[in-house]
């Protein structure tokens, strides 16, 4: 994940819940309301490139003065669902770039099961987008809704796949032609 | 054809770095496409324009204390002040992101042979390069990269004269290959002596002597 | 054939000359100077592939004579017909299209042996999860000798340095004639060099319809496998794990490579926070342990 990494930018963007613990006169923008002060106890939903940096840097002494909670989409619910059946949730709905967030929330928060839970569902959909890669009747079916809701790093292992397998075949096709 | 006149909603901004996500969600399309699609410069400027005013802020809430600030005794003002640089930073790497991936499209089609300042004089037949809206495809100072960038890669290229570092790097499949001429272009000098370039006529050649001519349309290869 | 010979033989070196020098430059320069800039497609192409397994060595029957060629790779040897010489499979394919010789199968590319190993690959229960076992390296005992002490054989290059050759410059695909308790195995190009000839030289097979049958179920069988394997993957993700794919052809890496090194890279990433805290714990258990410092380094040196 480097500076100029697009994805890795784009990872930084997706929200996580925070909350002030002090009064900030004027930051209203970050509510939506411009000029207005953020009164202390407010919990908004800041992207993780201010949440992550402002929770780490503002501080009274010892204490944090903004705390971080888990999103949404890395919720107890989302974990429930995924330990069910990791192949039918849509994760491109609940973030994105689900899995960067994560990696991400994980260097934040310490959560061992989430680890196993990513991870069992993480090998499951790669070998369920193996099996849709190099089955070349194409997308159809289920076959539509799942690929749809694969996050971006799913997207990507689908893509180098599903573009092997064809240049494979062309390969050997080609081959034969001559 | 994507308009490249932005939407009010562009320029106004609800929250600090939605513009600049804007800008990184135009360089992911980017990746993607073969092509160069037209520099946002409104946003750009809209951007640099939320960088002045953080900055303005930061000034402002620094102004009272003349230079003696202290970060334990006024919390919230520090907190003010760490957004406003957070935002400023984010802004900054939104920027360059997005600048950094359209010059490395336009190295990767510096390197594949395209021309792309002859493209859009072509599209529109002024010596200024401007689109049917107005706006160009690349800034003034990507055009002036783009040019240095291909002097650079000819001056690489010239010194090597046997091998074409722009050519091709699929691996040859046949020492020699079945062409049709496709164009007049007379006679050509090769290593076996000449070759007489005469539309619809067919040859058997040796690829790499024939390669170059293929790519410039003089050449259909047939196998 | 005086005129062939010399045409042939100007035509390969420049050819050759030219497409390996441009290639290895462009890489090299590409990867020195443009590694953002041009993005190449990530690992090897399947053509690329082809063309390196192409530097197989095969036996051909020459039909016409032909002295010997020197080529960067080095000498051919001169043809003289009919004895069986070995040539570069690229050479070979090339003979072969202009009908100056005829190319020897090699002893795994027949439909006997093809069942065989089909069957291994299917039905054995060692190898529901494993690759087939492939040729044994120089010095290699082979799978029957369980009891035979293995010692690389090593060859010497003409200045006299030692190296140990691979695939392909092993003797995988010539017609060497193998004794019959040696079981057949499929050599690391075996996909290129089947393909290669099935296209130009089917009349040279033994029924080259079957053969290809067969060639297509085995990497359909060996593909699976492949690809159910991605459960084990988190082995090769935790730090100094990894997962064994002895037996694996060249191709069929060249085509996993995205995708599997995609997977592990991503079970890596979401298993770094759990990795991290068990280094730190055995960082701790170290330091309570009180071994000396030099051992420390040593076993930080392994653990990448």
């Amino acid at each position: 994940m480097s500076y100029y990494d697009i994805d890795s930018i784009l990872t930084d963007s997706q929200k996580l819940p925070c909350t002030f613990e002090l009064e900030v006169p004027g930051l209203g923008i970050l509510e939506g309301n411009a000029g207005e002060d953020i009164k202390a106890g407010t919990r908004i939903d800041l992207p993780l490139w201010l949440g992550e940096m402002l929770s780490i840097g503002a501080r009274l002494g010892t204490s944090r003065l903004v705390t971080l909670d888990m999103p949404d989409a890395l919720s107890e619910r989302v974990m429930n669902a995924l330990k069910a059946d990791p192949r039918t949730l849509d994760l491109r709905a609940l973030a994105p770039h689900f899995y960067n967030l994560s990696e991400r929330i994980l260097e934040l928060f310490e959560e061992e099961e989430m680890v196993d839970v990513l991870t069992d569902t993480f090998k499951k959909r790669a070998a369920e987008i193996a099996d849709h890669a190099h089955n070349s009747r194409g997308a159809v079916g289920d076959g539509v809704d799942f690929l749809r809701g694969l996050d971006e790093t799913e997207r990507q292992l689908f893509r180098a796949a599903h573009d092997r397998a064809k240049e494979m075949r062309i390969w050997s096709g080609e081959a034969r032609r001559k | 054809m994507a308009s490249s006149r932005d939407s009010p909603s562009d320029r106004a901004a609800t929250m600090y770095g939605e513009l600049g996500n804007k800008l990184v969600q135009h360089a992911k399309r980017t990746q993607s496409l073969a092509h160069l699609p037209p520099y946002q410069t409104e946003i750009v400027r809209a951007v640099t324009r939320e960088v002045r005013d953080l900055d303005r802020d930061v000034t402002r809430l620094l102004e009272p204390f003349e230079g003696a600030f202290n970060p334990s005794a006024d919390p919230a003002i520090a907190c003010a002040l760490l957004v406003d640089h957070l935002c400023m930073r984010r802004n900054k790497r939104c920027l360059l992101a997005y600048h950094r991936v359209r010059t490395e499209k336009l190295e990767e089609l510096c390197w594949t042979g395209v021309d792309i300042l002859e493209q859009q004089q072509h599209m529109d037949g002024t010596q200024t390069a401007l689109g049917p809206n107005g706006h160009s495809s690349l800034s003034p100072e990507e055009e002036e990269y783009f040019r240095q960038y291909g002097d650079l890669l000819a001056a690489y290229k010239g010194q090597w004269t046997d091998v074409d570092l722009t050519g091709t790097l699929e691996p040859p499949k046949d020492l020699f290959i079945d062409v049709r001429v496709l164009k007049d272009a007379g006679e050509i000098q090769t290593e076996y002596g000449v070759i007489n370039l005469t539309k619809n006529s067919q040859l058997y050649v040796r690829q790499g002597d024939v390669e170059r001519l293929i790519a410039q349309g003089f050449l259909e290869r047939l196998t | 054939m005086q005129t062939y010979q010399t045409f042939l033989s100007h035509a390969l070196q420049t050819n050759q000359r030219q497409y390996n020098a441009g290639l290895r430059l462009n890489w090299r320069l590409n990867c020195i100077l443009f590694v953002m800039a041009f993005p190449l497609p990530r690992g090897v192409t399947a053509s690329e592939i082809a063309f390196l397994a192409e530097m197989e060595t095969v036996t051909v029957v020459p039909r016409q004579r032909l002295e010997s060629l020197e080529l960067l790779g080095g000498p051919v040897e001169p043809l003289a017909p009919p004895r069986r010489a070995s040539l570069p499979l690229w050479l070979a394919l090339l003979l072969k299209r202009q009908r100056r010789a005829n190319i020897i199968p090699p002893p795994w590319l027949h439909p006997e042996p093809l069942s065989l190993i089909l069957d291994v690959e299917s039905q054995h229960q060692d190898y529901q999860n494993a690759f087939s076992p492939p040729p044994p390296l120089p010095g290699q005992p082979s799978v029957l000798d369980r009891d035979a002490i293995a010692s690389a054989k090593p060859q010497y290059t003409p200045d006299g340095n030692r190296y140990y050759p691979a695939p392909p410059f092993l003797p995988h695909n010539t017609a060497q004639t193998t004794s019959s308790r040696d079981t057949p195995s499929l050599p690391f190009h075996w996909v290129e060099v089947g393909n290669l000839l099935l296209d130009s030289a089917s009349d040279d097979l033994v029924d080259p319809d079957q053969i290809r049958r067969l060639l297509k179920d085995l990497r359909e069988v060996r593909m699976s496998k492949m690809r159910s394997g991605v459960e084990v993957l988190d082995e090769a993700a935790t730090g100094g794990g990894g997962v064994a794919l002895t037996g694996v052809g060249s191709m069929e890496l060249g085509e996993e490579r995205g995708f599997i090194t995609g997977v592990v890279d991503g079970l890596r990433r979401i298993g770094s926070s759990k990795e991290q805290a068990r280094r730190e714990q055995m960082a701790e258990q170290r330091a309570a342990g009180g071994y000396d410092a030099t051992q420390d380094e040593e076993e930080d040196y392994m653990e990448f």
